[in-house]
């Protein structure tokens, strides 16, 4: 055996360390039948063999029976067993990272039910711990620790962003009452941003802030920790996630909110929702929902009234992925558009089949593989093409950022929003 | 390193198509930029924009807030997504010869 360094043996610890048997299941279940090759958007837009999910699977289990299996110990061409040196770590690289969105399309379409996306975590998780994290993805996850937030915005810009806003919410609602509330203390909705809202695109911020106060909410943004998203998610860096999970439960707790509100972000509500109970290992003292529930909530309870003959337009929807396929959370969207236009024409395949925009997984941030991410987007263009809409809404603000470059390069000719801005065009005050 | 050609112009750049040396930026590289992403001539708002953007950069090693961009431009938000099409970050920021930013952008 090769001499292993101490990060490789800590990557190595991955897999032979195992609290239950849900890896080696999943690593040893594959029977090769290639059914998921059709479903990964890598693989239908190059005819790429290495982008099947299957090779991913492989790859990993080769590594583990190098290392963790007698057979691949004693024999490893038996088994195909395969060394964790240069060659192999670049592959995981380009494999794990370059060519995978996390979408989970591959897992739900495989024939016994492999847990494709698992495992690319799995394998995710070792290069982290060797260090291999594409620089750009890890810049975005450091910029999030030492800042607080993945934009490394300033906290007093980020004030006098939020001041700017209440004015424009004053003028628009013709309310002098009307706030954007900071850092209050027993509100019952602590609601999250996306970075990018305050920094680049913060239309969606004034719409959500519309609807609070059409809704008579008591909410609040908390200045030190507002960041829904976490990077480390993404890089598989476990212990890093949890830090970003921790300061974002910590800040409930600080403000005694009620109920967390996550903004529109799959990766986000993914991170924090559903797997910061596990980093954490244990569980909320405090409600967590996404945006898309609350606004269903609201429009169910008559808290805000909508007329949806104020968007008369063709209204196509993209789901996150994050959002349907791994939470489940697929009839709210379509219920509130229901009663925020007129005319909703859905893609094909949608809901929990439908196709990835292209960006998740940390593909938006991971420049080293941005040409691979158009080149899958095609599949979404067409998709959106062919529903003839002109309006795209979209509950995920990483979605909404690809969307405009497949937007801009495909010539779609589409506007493209949040569900919480197609809300607030609809909103009637009373 | 993916390089972008540009009328017979060849830049290095990153792989979203950022320069890779925010220091090879002029003018005259901006238009380019700018022609590629559909933006074919770069009118006084354009312009406004970009030095500010390019400005803040230099000043202060951070892509600007949106907000500094529309009360020192005085130009409306929705307008600012109507001259940069792909955004103020992918749009604006690449234009101005700025890294890409971190983040969902």
């Amino acid at each position: 055996m090769s001499h292993l360094s101490e990060e490789q043996e800590k990557a190595l610890k991955i897999l032979s360390e195992l609290k239950d048997s849900q890896l080696l299941s999943h690593l040893n279940s594959c029977v090769h039948c290639g059914l998921c090759a059709e479903s990964c958007m890598y693989y239908l837009a190059t005819n790429d063999e290495r982008f099947v999910p299957a090779v991913k699977v492989a790859l990993v289990s080769s590594i583990y029976q190098r290392y963790c299996s007698f057979t691949g110990r004693s024999f490893p061409q038996l088994v195909n067993a395969r060394e964790l040196d240069d060659a192999t770590q670049n592959e995981m690289v380009d494999l794990l990272f370059g060519s995978c969105t996390l979408c989970g399309r591959c897992t739900m379409h495989c024939s016994i039910g492999v847990d494709i996306t698992y495992v690319t975590k799995v394998g995710r998780s070792m290069l982290a711990a060797m260090g291999l994290v594409p620089a750009t993805l890890q810049s975005t996850v450091n910029a999030a620790l030492q800042t607080g937030n993945n934009m490394a915005i300033p906290t007093d810009d980020f004030i006098s962003t939020i001041s700017w806003l209440e004015d424009e919410l004053r003028d628009e609602v013709n309310d002098p009452q009307a706030s954007i509330p900071l850092n209050q203390a027993g509100a019952n909705v602590l609601y999250t941003l996306n970075p990018r809202e305050p920094k680049f695109f913060p239309l969606s911020i004034s719409a959500m802030a519309k609807i609070f106060y059409a809704a008579k909410e008591s909410w609040t943004l908390s200045t030190h920790m507002y960041d829904v998203t976490n990077y480390a998610y993404f890089s598989c860096n476990f212990e890093e996630a949890a830090l970003i999970a921790q300061r974002l439960y910590a800040e409930v707790e600080n403000l005694q909110a009620r109920r967390c509100v996550l903004a529109e972000c799959g990766h986000g509500s993914r991170a924090f929702r559903w797997e910061a109970p596990n980093y954490l290992q244990h569980p909320f003292s405090f409600d967590v929902l996404t945006s898309v529930e609350l606004l269903a909530e609201y429009i169910r309870d008559g808290r805000i009234r909508l007329d949806k003959e104020k968007n008369r337009e063709i209204v196509t929807l993209h789901d996150p992925c994050n959002l349907v396929r791994e939470g489940g959370i697929i009839d709210e969207q379509r219920y509130v558009l229901s009663h925020a236009a007129t005319t909703l024409i859905e893609m094909t395949p949608h809901g929990v089949d439908n196709f990835c925009c292209g960006g998740g997984g940390g593909q938006l941030a991971m420049s080293e593989y941005g040409d691979r991410r158009m080149k899958i987007a095609e599949l979404k263009a067409d998709q959106i093409r062919r529903t003839g809409a002109s309006t795209v809404v979209t509950p995920c603000h990483n979605c909404v950022d690809q969307l405009m470059q497949i937007n801009n390069k495909f010539k779609l000719d589409v506007n493209i929003k949040t569900l919480g801005e197609i809300v607030a065009d609809a909103l009637v005050l009373e | 390193m993916p390089i972008m050609e540009i009328e017979g112009r060849v830049f290095e750049v990153d792989g979203d198509g950022f320069l890779s040396d925010p220091h090879l930026w002029n003018e005259d590289v901006a238009r380019l930029i700018a022609q590629h992403d559909g933006i074919t001539e770069m009118n006084e708002k354009h312009w406004a924009i970009v030095k500010f953007i390019r400005q803040n950069w230099e000043e202060k090693g951070l892509a600007p807030m949106i907000r500094s961009i529309c009360q020192t431009t005085g130009i409306k938000l929705r307008e600012i997504y109507q001259l940069f099409p792909l955004g103020p970050a992918r749009g604006a920021c690449r234009v101005a010869g700025l890294p890409k930013p971190d983040g969902c952008v």
